[in-house]
């Protein structure tokens, strides 16, 4: 239980998807003007990782191994990932039509939102071995991703509002904002053994 | 031999089992969408450029099906994307008044008092920040940034006033947003030629006949002649052009004018085209152009 706990607390502040793996930048910077918006695309992405995370790990454990065909993971895992974003999508649109509208392209980019893949490729390059451990961090991965770009929403929100030198605006300064929140999460760092 | 079998068949299986969850889920989930929003889309340049103010084509086909907006919303397909939709929807088209610039200045150089020695930079938005170029701190400054972004060669500088050539003019606006007077206005032309309010002065009469030979004093005589036209505001009588029909005979109320401020613009009449050769032909020389190869105006970047 400790364990899992100690996954947790790694991938969701110590090592952070976006702000120390430098993973998801696309939506992270895309989705974040808006408070609201951007909590959605967290939820979505860590709906997305959570099911890849746990369906790869399957597939990697009971098909690629026992047939001896690791070479096939990446292509396998960005099949599972794509069918899970399609059906994310579906669901999105049916359920959260307002939150569908506010994704536009970046909910099919989830596909290729390299901090998924991430999840699904880190889980075996840190020989996590049971399913529990593979969600947890998966889930966890999410998480992280969730508050980066919700704090990162918030942060701009208020920059909306801030005299920001004209060379600055828009973009630049939202990537001085990640680059000293990033800052601020590198205090985490060496925290746990993970 | 066998990994390729394996792999091709473990690929085959996944993907089937994907498609099976997909076909699934859409039966059960798929939204209904409006099936004319895709045929609209298929008429839009899908720019995608957000110019129409909705955030693409696809949302704009979406306002259109919808009937939340009007169909002559699309600046990159202009007016026949705005025929073929009319069509698509069943709705007829009635044509708007193309907009076109108008200069709220008739001071030519001649006109314009206390000048001053200016030697600076010779663009407006230079001159505009320096003062005592010249008395009125509204009117035309006469150095033609006006001329220098127009990309159709349709204003020309004559005696220091810029004079449109409506001819090329093409309504872009590139004039309106350069002058750092603001003294060029949009206006739909629902004539050929239109009165024009030729001054933006809103200091009271005194003090713009202390300025300028041809400035609005507000007497209102003007706004007392044609009342629903006209409105007196802030010392300086205003054109209202959505209550101009067309039909309004101008030349009474210029005449009243006693400082003959309100002028006539619009496409050139047969003697005026002579006139407008002429300053065509003496003012274009060389008009300081932006370079191609930078943003920045040599003349106006001094680091």
């Amino acid at each position: 239980m400790l364990d899992l706990l100690l996954i947790g607390l790694s991938a969701a502040l110590i090592n952070n998807f976006v702000l120390s793996y430098f993973m998801g930048i696309c939506p992270f910077l895309g989705v974040s003007r808006r408070l609201d918006s951007a909590f959605g695309m967290g939820a979505a992405v860590t709906f997305v990782m959570t099911i890849s995370g746990g369906l790869t790990f399957l597939l990697q454990q009971y098909a690629l191994i026992p047939l001896g065909l690791q070479i096939l993971q990446y292509v396998a895992f960005i099949f599972v990932i794509a069918g899970t974003v399609q059906f994310v999508e579906l669901y999105v649109q049916r359920f959260f039509e307002p939150l569908y509208r506010a994704f536009g392209v970046y909910l099919p980019m989830i596909t290729t939102n390299c901090a998924v893949l991430g999840v699904c490729l880190l889980v075996w390059s840190k020989s996590y071995n049971t399913l529990a451990q593979a969600l947890t961090f998966s889930f966890f991965g999410g998480v992280g991703f969730t508050l980066a770009i919700v704090i990162m929403a918030g942060l701009r929100e208020s920059i909306d509002f801030a005299d920001v030198p004209a060379p600055f605006r828009g973009t630049p300064i939202a990537l001085f904002v990640a680059a000293i929140l990033s800052m601020a999460f590198a205090g985490f760092a060496g925290m746990g053994s993970q | 031999m066998l990994t390729m079998l394996l792999s091709g068949g473990l690929m085959l299986v996944i993907a089937t089992v994907v498609c099976a969850v997909l076909v699934v889920a859409h039966a059960h989930l798929a939204v209904p969408v409006d099936p004319r929003q895709a045929a609209i889309g298929d008429l839009l340049p899908q720019a995608n450029c957000g110019g129409c103010g909705f955030p693409g084509c696809a949302e704009y086909a979406r306002a259109l099906a919808d009937g939340r907006t009007t169909a002559d919303r699309c600046t990159v397909g202009g007016p026949p994307v705005t025929a073929a939709l009319a069509k698509y929807l069943g709705i007829s088209l009635t044509p708007n008044a193309p907009y076109r610039p108008v200069i709220h200045c008739s001071a030519k150089r001649s006109d314009r008092l206390g000048q001053g020695d200016y030697r600076g930079i010779p663009t407006c938005t230079a001159a505009n920040v320096t003062g005592g170029v010249q008395g009125c701190a509204y009117g035309c400054l006469g150095f033609g940034d006006c001329v220098t972004v127009c990309d159709f060669d349709a204003i020309h500088m004559d005696d220091g006033l810029p004079v449109v050539d409506y001819a090329k003019c093409a309504g872009c606006g590139a004039c309106v947003r350069a002058c750092p007077r603001h003294i060029i206005e949009q206006v739909p032309f629902r004539t050929d030629r239109v009165m024009v309010v030729g001054c933006c002065n809103h200091d009271p009469g005194k003090v713009v006949l202390e300025v300028c030979r041809v400035g609005c004093i507000g007497c209102s005589a003007c706004a007392r002649m044609m009342p629903e036209l006209l409105h007196m505001h802030d010392n300086l009588v205003v054109l209202d052009y959505d209550q101009l029909t067309g039909h309004e005979d101008f030349v009474p109320v210029q005449a009243k004018c006693p400082m003959k401020s309100l002028v006539i613009m619009g496409k050139p009449q047969p003697h005026h085209e002579q006139e407008l050769a002429h300053v065509a032909a003496v003012d274009v020389a060389h008009p300081a152009r932006h370079s191609a190869e930078t943003r920045f105006d040599t003349q106006n970047w001094r680091g």
